[in-house]
């Protein structure tokens, strides 16, 4: 893998779950390290605003950001269900 | 303290915007607790994880933040609020079938949507407030403190299609 590794490592091991879901992690920013995007960022998405999500360099909390990247990821086309109400 | 998490959804005025630029002033402004959200055009959505002593101070700071970087942002809507059976399920880790028989079950007592359709519409508050007065179930308080809060907000941005005229005989009407 070639692109820089984020330095808080909960959310460089949620970047990489990302990766595994087909995500691309594009790095750049100061206050931000980067940004991701959902791998059907196209009529087809379902993460509507956050298929593509910006992620900090020194987020307030790593822990938390970690899990709100995974959540966006799971909710994604591949990982939402299609139950109806 | 108390944790509180939520997300607003904003419009930016000029929908040609890209949201991108402002991600760096709101990084410097305090959003630094938020996954910030750009997948459309025209707006940005921004999940907080934000500490504070309630759910009203934790939402109206977070507001304030995004309009001291984005004056013109206008909130489209304050998520958790207006949710599904699904949508609740989740939330609270039920599964769906079982929110469903909690509902067909409640003899009635369960809060009417605020949209019967499909799928049908709530106001997470009156669920959570319903699963914990009327069948003790335990939940969680920030994320009911939250889902209060969000219903005002949403309430209140609608307060401006409201024709002044009408008000005073529809208020009868509806009691």
């Amino acid at each position: 893998m070639s692109r820089k590794k984020h330095s808080k490592q909960d959310v460089e091991n949620a970047l990489q779950y990302a990766e595994a879901k087909g995500w691309r992690i594009e790095v750049g920013g100061s206050h931000a390290w980067g940004k991701m995007y959902c791998p059907y960022n196209d009529k087809d998405c379902r993460c509507g605003e956050f298929c593509i999500t910006s992620i900090w360099s020194t987020p307030r909390n790593a822990a938390n950001h970690a899990k709100q990247i995974r959540r966006v990821v799971d909710h994604c086309a591949g990982g939402y269900s299609e139950s109806e109400d | 303290m108390k944790e509180y998490e939520f997300t607003l959804k904003f419009m930016l005025q000029d929908a040609s915007i890209d949201p991108e630029i402002f991600i760096e002033r709101l990084g410097a402004e305090g959003c630094d607790d938020a996954l910030v959200g750009l997948g459309q055009n025209g707006r940005i959505a921004m999940t907080f994880n934000r500490e504070a002593s309630s759910a009203y101070q934790a939402i109206s700071s977070a507001i304030c933040d995004v309009k001291r970087v984005i004056p013109d942002a206008r909130l489209i809507e304050a998520t958790p609020d207006l949710v599904g059976l699904t949508d609740v399920a989740e939330l609270l880790g039920f599964s769906r079938q079982n929110m469903r028989k909690l509902m067909l079950g409640s003899g009635g007592t369960f809060p009417a949507p605020l949209h019967d359709g499909k799928p049908a519409i709530w106001h997470l508050a009156k669920v959570l407030g319903w699963l914990k007065e009327r069948n003790k179930y335990q939940i969680d308080d920030a994320l009911l403190e939250v889902s209060n809060t969000n219903m005002q907000f949403n309430i209140v941005k609608e307060i401006k299609e409201i024709d002044p005229g009408l008000q005073d005989d529809i208020r009868t009407l509806i009691a």
